[in-house]
């Protein structure tokens, strides 16, 4: 019955004509940049940031969700109609879905990615709303020991299921770390790498360090790439609707890819991308003739699209009732929480249930919306497709520089956006991967200050990080995890499933 | 890898061995550590219960140069890893962008927005090699109206319009 009543309340706030609005906003925005390859949801929300300091705190939290599982259902269609991914997480939708496109069955191609994501959509709202409650009071009896061990937990992981060197994925945390450490030190209030800059006294501002590596960098990075050819099937979409064998066939794997991504996505460091590629690994593993996948196989597109729907919004668990972040994304959705002036943790269900309940039950709104966006409408999306990267960059260009600006009013500001944009291409171009540095750049002044209160409860010994039973528990569950990634069977493992494009 | 297929021949001579992806990304870390130390050479570090301005910047600092030494080592090892190219075709939208960002940042405040967005469209559209100069001009003008409608109009931002004199 307490479901029931939180989710009541969070309909009342999703349902509001202003709520609705933004929840559109977010859908459309998330599905236009799910179409268009070259921006994704990272670069997106980190550049309508600023934007949200002038909305309530909940309608630019809806709007920024929308952005992000808004962007799986635009990603399917690129992958399916052009065979390039329109977004990372629907890489592995290219394989089948584009051979089915080439088979004259497009539009069944369509509707089954976009059905399973609005299945899988559902089920995730729905989860969310389920096991959030129960967590976020386990969260509640964690002192600063055990959130410091959460956090290091939490960033291992996310090394270990980041794809790419493990070693690189280290250093960019430390990098992120030191980032984090520019301005005046809380505690002596000394000047740290400020350069004897008076702008860099108040610290690197999250946003801007965002739009510059995810943003300007993207840019340059596709800029230097030149423009590649994109041949949209120009023949007419004709039947958007799925033949029943094709049906039969896709609803065992979309719920296979629901349950795997829902999974993969709490994990820190899991989200969409994982989810994706790992539905296809298991449907093509379980699958009675896997010579069909890479000939236009269902399964290859209703798994993953499934999957990385689900992970993508059950990604929202640990930052909402632990205030955690498992990925870039959600690092930005804690910046835009800290931008309100909202501390995220356990706390935010109990103190705010409008927002909480809010975004939850927006989600599944968003997704209904989805459905109706991309399948009705999907001939102007593909049309899109036709806008040359030339116009889109400008845009983009110029969104990061007013973005930017508006935080502080402060050119300077626009000066370091444009310094981490150049530093950002050079970390793309080196095949170190950024996002491990905003989780690091996040989570870093977070870990000092549980480290140092924790430190103080136990009058400066270090074994209360061992002593405490839980604390211990995440140690070991990281310690496990390092040693893993460590093996060489597991890491041949960990990159074949990266490797299946 | 099959052993079949002819493979070009590995390069080895050390300004290719350098160019590697592994060995250049270690050698940044490297380079940022060792930047990191100088900077906080005479930040005070105090003791691990007391710690001073210095004492964790200087130890993440000296992790970042050891993880950093351990990539270059990973990046010598490997085997006919190809050197990194770089063109001047691909340096240039490095320039325009931040050329662009940095014009805008300098005019906002006196020039104003309007005035700022062509400076920015119009040392960016540079990066693109085959923008045609009506297709710049038709870009500049959507994206101020766009921006004028978002930011002036919808969230009322305070930022000048008009050059101020």
């Amino acid at each position: 019955m307490e479901l029931l009543n939180n989710l009541a309340l969070g309909f009342g706030v999703a349902l509001t004509p202003a709520n609705i609005g933004f929840a559109l906003i977010g859908a459309l925005i998330g599905t236009l940049i799910g179409v268009l390859p070259g921006i994704g949801p990272i670069a997106t929300i980190a550049m309508l940031l600023p934007l949200t300091f002038h909305l309530e705190p909940v309608s630019g939290l809806i709007m920024l969700a929308g952005i992000f599982y808004g962007a799986q259902y635009g990603g399917s269609t690129t992958a399916i109609l052009v065979n390039l991914p329109g977004e990372t997480s629907s890489v592995v939708t290219c394989i089948d879905g584009h051979q089915m496109a080439r088979q004259g069955k497009a539009g069944s191609a369509l509707a089954i990615a976009a059905l399973g994501s609005f299945f899988a959509g559902t089920v995730a709202t729905f989860i969310i709303a389920a096991f959030a409650p129960p967590l976020a009071r386990v969260g509640q009896s964690f002192g600063a020991p055990e959130y410091f061990s959460l956090m290091v937990l939490g960033l291992i992981a996310a090394v270990v299921l980041a794809h790419g060197s493990v070693l690189k994925a280290i250093a960019m945390i430390i990098l992120g770390l030191l980032f984090g450490l520019v301005g005046t030190d809380g505690q002596t209030a000394s000047q740290r790498f400020t350069f004897d800059i008076t702008q860099l006294s108040d610290g690197i501002d999250f946003a801007v360090l965002a739009i510059g590596v995810f943003g300007v960098g993207e840019v340059i990075a596709n800029l230097t790439r030149g423009e590649e050819s994109r041949s949209v099937m120009s023949e007419k979409i004709t039947r958007l609707w799925p033949t029943r064998e094709d049906f039969g066939l896709a609803w065992p794997a979309a719920l296979r890819g629901t349950t795997l991504g829902s999974i993969l996505g709490v994990l820190p460091g899991g989200g969409a991308t994982l989810s994706a590629f790992a539905a296809y690994v298991l449907e093509k593993k379980i699958a009675r003739d896997p010579s069909r996948f890479g000939r236009g196989a269902v399964e290859g597109v209703a798994g993953p699209e499934s999957a990385n729907n689900a992970g993508a919004q059950t990604s929202f668990i640990p930052m909402l009732t632990l205030g955690i972040p498992g990925n870039a994304v959600m690092a930005l959705m804690i910046g835009a929480m800290t931008i309100h002036g909202i501390q995220p943790g356990p706390q935010v269900m109990s103190e705010r249930p409008q927002l909480f309940w809010g975004m939850v039950a927006s989600m599944w709104v968003g997704n209904l919306m989805l459905l109706v966006i991309n399948l009705p409408l999907i001939g102007i999306w593909v049309q899109l497709l036709k806008v040359p990267y030339r116009f889109l960059y400008l845009s983009i260009l110029l969104f990061c520089a007013i973005g930017v600006y508006t935080i502080g009013n402060s050119p300077f500001s626009v000066l370091i956006a444009a310094f981490f944009g150049v530093a950002g291409y050079i970390f793309m171009r080196l095949d170190c991967e950024p996002a491990p540095m905003i989780l690091g750049f996040v989570l870093g002044p977070l870990m000092e200050e549980n480290l140092r209160r924790a430190m103080r409860i136990s009058g400066g010994d270090p074994m209360i990080f061992l002593n405490r039973p839980i604390s211990l528990g995440l140690l070991i569950a990281a310690a496990i995890l390092l040693l893993i990634v460590a093996l060489p069977a597991i890491r041949r493992g960990r990159q074949e499933a990266f490797q299946e494009s | 890898m099959t052993i079949d297929t002819p493979t070009p021949a590995p390069q080895h001579s050390p300004l290719h061995i350098i160019a590697r992806k592994n060995v250049l990304a270690g050698l940044m870390f490297i380079a940022i550590a060792a930047l990191g130390l100088w900077v906080s050479r005479d930040y005070p570090i105090g003791t691990a219960l007391r710690m001073g301005t210095g004492y964790v910047p200087r130890l993440l600092c000296w992790i970042l140069m050891g993880l950093g030494a351990a990539i270059v080592v990973q990046g010598l090892r490997e085997k006919d890893a190809p050197p990194e190219r770089t063109s001047w075709r691909q340096l240039m939208p490095i320039v325009v962008v931040t050329t662009s960002l940095i014009a805008f940042a300098l005019a906002i405040e006196q020039l104003g927005l309007v005035l700022s967005i062509v400076l920015l469209v119009g040392i960016g559209a540079i990066a693109a090699r085959d923008i045609k100069l009506w297709e710049t001009l038709i870009a500049a003008v959507v994206l101020i109206a766009l921006s004028w409608a978002i930011f002036i109009l919808g969230l009322g931002l305070t930022i000048p319009v008009w050059p101020v004199w």
